[in-house]
């Protein structure tokens, strides 16, 4: 009898702790995180929806068409279309697309990539009313320099090496000529896109 | 530590915001049919005016419960949500409203308009029936609240029965009913062994149940709610909890006997109250009782295959049946309207009086002064006042145990059921007899 | 404890009847998608029949069909609450037969990121443990909390919260980032007292202790019989634990116990288990941080911000026992022929990995031992004469994950 009175004021004493740890908790401050208010600090390793990165000091496209992420994608969700340019004989990125509902989002694509170029950005907010709206073609993909600055800043990337062009012929050199005057010197020092390859 | 004050900051007004609308419309509208309406009818009519003014007032605690019930769930269910989020290092339901104060609106508006689904091989008139049995208990079980929450205001007296307690407690039994039925009529295996657990629970619960509201009643010597509220009356040593003013008779020159009898009758009052909240949980079906829902074992008892609006009801008259077990506990232990300490209750008056007096006292004509007086009694102002922080702290505490404790296993609830708490019951019975002769 | 109705309702010739029931897939309560046939005698169960399978994946397939680098990052998925364990008994694996040496500071990485994955594993089954008793509202919360800061530090260093893919053939995928230890060392100090309060609020409480305690006795011999491994198979006394039994990785070189129930373990002793070795692996981490080799990340960074030899064959900063990764990772990896099986003790046992590699860049067969498939045979034998409550109790101490068990 008195060792049921006992058990009884030990089972009771032991709710009360219990009850009292909880009312504890309500001193507390709220871990809730609001997303769409507040959004959420990412880190740089965070591995979300993907992009290609331009330089971020010239804004020019650091795609080498080299295909090494299209061939590692374990899901096989990248599609790249590129061509031999005709006038230089170097690989020309034509569309380079991905379908993010395929993605797996392993990272395994911007480790390989000899560049740099395609990353995991933070943006993690993508969802569409279709699938086919899931499937980001070159124009989306591309980031800007502002942003391709913030991600190489932010994932602690080397700075890109400016991409070497071959000396324009006359006859194309009609617009680009500007941006191409600016760097006569970096094109004679660096090695050629075939070095890289 | 500071966003956490916050938290609890915005609790405290979204309470207050809740309690403001439930209680401000209730009696608004009560008022406006029982008085206002009575009032024009009679000054434009005369004489033939009387029946319809009569028929006003009979329908007012009707009309009141009827009001009062999808108000009070509402907040009910918001209050339970923002509490466990607090105890649970959360924000709760913040979006609809200010501070999300009308999200259980929205969640109410979002069921009713949702299809409802019958199941193949469901009973159909059964499988009706089971919510509207389930609920009707609450409502007509709210109404003999009424007088004793208003303190017998003469709009509810009518439904103050004379044995009122027994009248709840008889009612009180009926959902079950409604709960074997819906799990019976659901042609689901889970909704079945939900309703049988529901069954047995039921059953072996009332009993303590019973027992120790019956001994409350045996130290009140009356079954009227409002006798006993009013037994109360003076301080927290005059409450049921502490032995019904046992403590209070003592003076210098008490014989020894008696000041032992005191202190363990109010120490049997307490482990009464304490048998009554968690036989009340039991029949509440709240954890850790909770078995006959049991999401994680039964996906969600009795009410697998509910939707829509038949699941909206059942959900009303789970709280509506929290918020009456809390009140009546709040009437049969805690001291019904009344004051914890002795000078509160006339300082809470005379202040309200005082205001009142301030604010429409001087300016406004007889008449006028009559309907603002009998809009806002301070008397019954106060008596609501501190019945209502009694029974939501009971349902807060509720949402404590809910946030805290594990669901018991069938066996080991009839187990404690009928090996500990009746046997308990009973002694408490006969204790609290003798020593109350003994004081 | 069961009461034995049905001998005396069958005496008076009350008929019953067995009722059917099928729990699952879609049972809340069943952790993804088990399906348990059950046959209840009222509330009792008298047979139960699990059927896996309704998540199978063809993992084994898949990994003689990807190449190593790519699958390194499907194998997270097989057991997606530690995924560390997956990734490391495959790299261990590939190891063995590439006869590699890890760096040691790649080994105290693994342990410190594997350790810190065996809490957010045990975490999330204290919360889903808690839901399965009935506990709904409160104490699912508090260890999620804790399993959410660590999983933001995991995030912090492999990319992602669960998916890692962060232990790699031959080392670990980077070095963590600035902060990360000190955060890291400052999460382990308040740990204890969180685990301590998750206690105070079930460890002693009658309810609990009626729940668990005598309920799913599971015999030592029957343990042993069945291959359970992990925690349930330490609470039932058999003291198997791959990193004391078996020490690999820099385990030798740590102080940690390995909690051992002395009797047939029930629900009851199984939690326990997993409380205790939470605060082992706490105790782990932080040994692990004060042993490292190199220091935290920072002090590294800064040791080789200020080394002028840094890249070259001298440098003590960098190669050696301070690198991560023997040599960097590319597409083209591969494991020399041969095959090998390596054992790590995952949060739910000893998760094997058999690997037969023929120098290609895929594998030629590869086969996981999960720890979740052999501990969910021993289930209806647990559940024989149990409850239906007792079901979930059961089951959510046995703590089974559905992706390991079909794969």
């Amino acid at each position: 009898m008195l060792g049921m009175v006992g058990r009884a004021a030990e089972g009771f004493y032991q709710v009360c702790r219990g009850l009292w740890t909880v009312f504890k908790h309500s001193g507390r401050p709220p871990t809730t995180k609001e997303f769409p208010d507040v959004m959420p600090e990412l880190p740089g390793a965070f591995r979300g929806r993907l992009a290609l990165a331009v330089n971020p000091e010239t804004g020019e496209h650091l795609c080498i068409s080299c295909r090494q992420c299209e061939r590692v994608c374990p899901d096989k969700c990248i599609d790249i279309t590129a061509h031999k340019s005709p006038q230089t004989g170097k690989l020309e990125l034509i569309d380079f697309k991905i379908d993010h509902g395929l993605c797996m989002f392993c990272g395994l694509c911007t480790e390989v990539c000899p560049t740099s170029c395609i990353i995991n950005t933070s943006d993690f907010e993508m969802s569409e009313y279709s699938r086919g709206a899931l499937i980001y073609d070159l124009k989306r993909l591309t980031l800007s320099q502002e942003e391709s600055a913030y991600y190489f800043a932010k994932k602690d990337l080397p700075p890109p090496k400016p991409k070497a062009k071959p000396a324009p012929k006359p006859e194309a050199a009609g617009d680009a000529g500007e941006s191409l005057a600016q760097q006569p010197s970096d094109v004679s020092q660096q090695p050629g896109p075939k070095a890289e390859e | 530590m500071n966003s956490a004050v916050f938290e609890i900051g915005k609790f405290a007004r979204l309470t207050l915001l809740w309690l403001c609308i439930i209680f401000g419309a209730v009696w608004g509208v009560s008022w406006s049919i029982g008085v206002l309406l009575p009032a024009v009818i009679l000054s434009q009519s005369g004489e033939s005016g009387r029946f319809w003014a009569q028929l006003l007032q009979a329908l007012v605690p009707v009309v009141a419960v009827a009001l009062f019930v999808p108000l009070n769930t509402c907040y009910m269910v918001l209050a339970e949500r923002r509490l466990l989020a607090l105890f649970t290092v959360r924000k709760g339901p913040n979006r609809v409203g200010p501070d999300g104060a009308f999200q259980t609106v929205a969640d109410a508006l979002k069921l009713l308009l949702k299809e409802e689904i019958t199941p193949r091989g469901a009973d159909l008139l059964m499988y009706t029936l089971a919510p509207v049995i389930f609920f009707a208990p609450s409502i007509i079980g709210v109404m003999p609240l009424l007088a004793a929450v208003s303190g017998n205001h003469p709009l509810f007296t009518p439904v103050n029965l004379p044995t009122g307690v027994f009248y709840i407690l008889a009612v009180s039994s009926i959902p079950v009913v409604g709960v074997v039925m819906g799990g019976w009529a659901s042609n689901n295996k889970y909704s079945l062994v939900g309703a049988l657990r529901s069954a047995a629970q039921a059953i072996s619960y009332e009993i303590p149940l019973l027992l120790s509201i019956i001994t409350v009643c045996l130290l009140a010597g009356t079954l009227d709610f409002v006798q006993i509220a009013d037994n109360q009356r003076g301080s927290l040593l005059n409450w049921n909890i502490l032995g019904g003013g046992a403590l209070t008779h003592l003076g210098i020159g008490s014989p020894w006997w008696s000041i032992a009898a005191a202190l363990l009758l109010a120490a049997c009052c307490i482990l009464l109250f304490a048998l009554y909240v968690i036989c009340a949980c039991a029949e509440v079906n709240r954890t850790p009782f909770d078995l006959p829902e049991a999401e994680s074992e039964l996906v969600s008892g009795f009410n697998t295959e509910y939707s829509g609006i038949k699941f909206a009801i059942f959900f009303l008259a789970e709280y509506t049946n929290l918020f009456i077990v809390s009140t009546f506990a709040a009437v049969m232990f805690l001291g019904g309207g009344h004051a914890p300490f002795p000078g509160l209750e006339d300082a809470c008056i005379s202040g309200l009086r005082g205001l009142l007096a301030a604010w429409f006292g001087a300016c406004t004509p007889f008449q006028l002064g009559w309907l603002v007086n009998s809009l806002v009694n301070p008397a019954t102002v106060s008596q609501v006042f501190w019945i209502i922080v009694k029974s939501y702290a009971l349902v807060w505490f509720a949402s404590l145990i809910r946030a805290t404790l594990p669901r018991l296993r069938i066996d080991q609830l009839m187990d404690y059921s009928w090996k500990r708490l009746v046997p308990l019951a009973l002694i408490l019975l006969i204790a609290v007899t003798f020593l109350k002769e003994l004081v | 404890m069961v009461p034995e109705m049905t001998e005396e309702l069958r005496a008076n010739k009350l008929k019953t009847d067995e009722m059917l029931i099928n729990m699952g897939p879609q049972h809340p309560a069943t952790h993804g998608v088990l399906r348990l046939i059950l046959k209840l005698d009222g509330e009792l169960v008298k047979h139960c029949e699990p059927v896996v399978g309704h998540l199978h994946r063809a993992q084994e397939w898949q990994g003689q069909n990807r190449t190593w680098f790519q699958y390194q990052a499907l194998i997270d998925r097989v057991d997606y609450l530690s995924g560390m364990f997956t990734s490391w008994a495959l790299a261990r694996a590939a190891e063995k037969i590439d006869d590699v040496k890890v760096p040691l500071r790649a080994e105290y990485m693994r342990v410190i990121v594997a350790e810190m994955n065996r809490l957010t594993s045990h975490l999330l089954w204290l919360g889903t443990f808690g839901i399965d008793l009935g506990a709904m509202m409160g104490l699912p919360f508090y260890p999620f909390r804790e399993r959410e800061e660590l999983l933001d530090l995991l995030e912090a260093i492999a990319g992602q919260r669960m998916m890692f893919n962060y232990i790699r053939i031959g080392g670990v995928q980077n070095e963590a980032p600035p902060g990360w230890f000190a955060r890291l060392f400052k999460f382990t100090g308040s740990f204890p007292d969180r685990i301590d309060e998750y206690e105070a609020i079930l460890s002693n409480n009658p309810i609990f202790l009626k729940r668990t305690k005598a309920v799913g006795i599971l015999p030592r011999k029957l343990a042993i019989d069945y291959g359970v491994t992990g925690p349930t198979l330490r609470a039932s006394g058999v003291a198997l634990d791959l990193r004391k039994v078996k020490p690999y990785s820099v385990y030798d070189r740590l102080d940690f116990a390995v909690p051992v129930c002395n009797r047939d373990g029930d629900t009851y002793d199984r939690y326990m288990c997993r409380i205790i070795e939470m605060h082992e692996s706490n105790k782990i981490i932080r040994q692990c941080i004060e042993q490292i080799p190199g220091g935290t990340a920072d002090v590294l960074r800064e040791k080789r911000k200020a080394c002028s030899a840094c890249g070259k064959a001298n440098c003590p900063h960098c190669g050696g026992d301070l690198a991560i990764m023997v040599k960097k990772q590319n597409a083209g990896l591969r494991v020399k022929a041969g095959e090998g099986f390596a054992a790590v003790e995952s949060p739910r046992g000893v998760l094997g990995c058999y690997i037969i590699s023929t120098g290609s860049d895929t594998a030629y067969r590869i086969k996981w031992r999960n720890p979740s498939f052999s501990n969910l045979a021993v289930l209806p034998e647990l559940l024989l004469d149990h409850q239906i409550a007792d079901i979930m109790a059961i089951f959510g101490s046995i703590d089974v994950i559905l992706p390991d068990v079909d794969r």
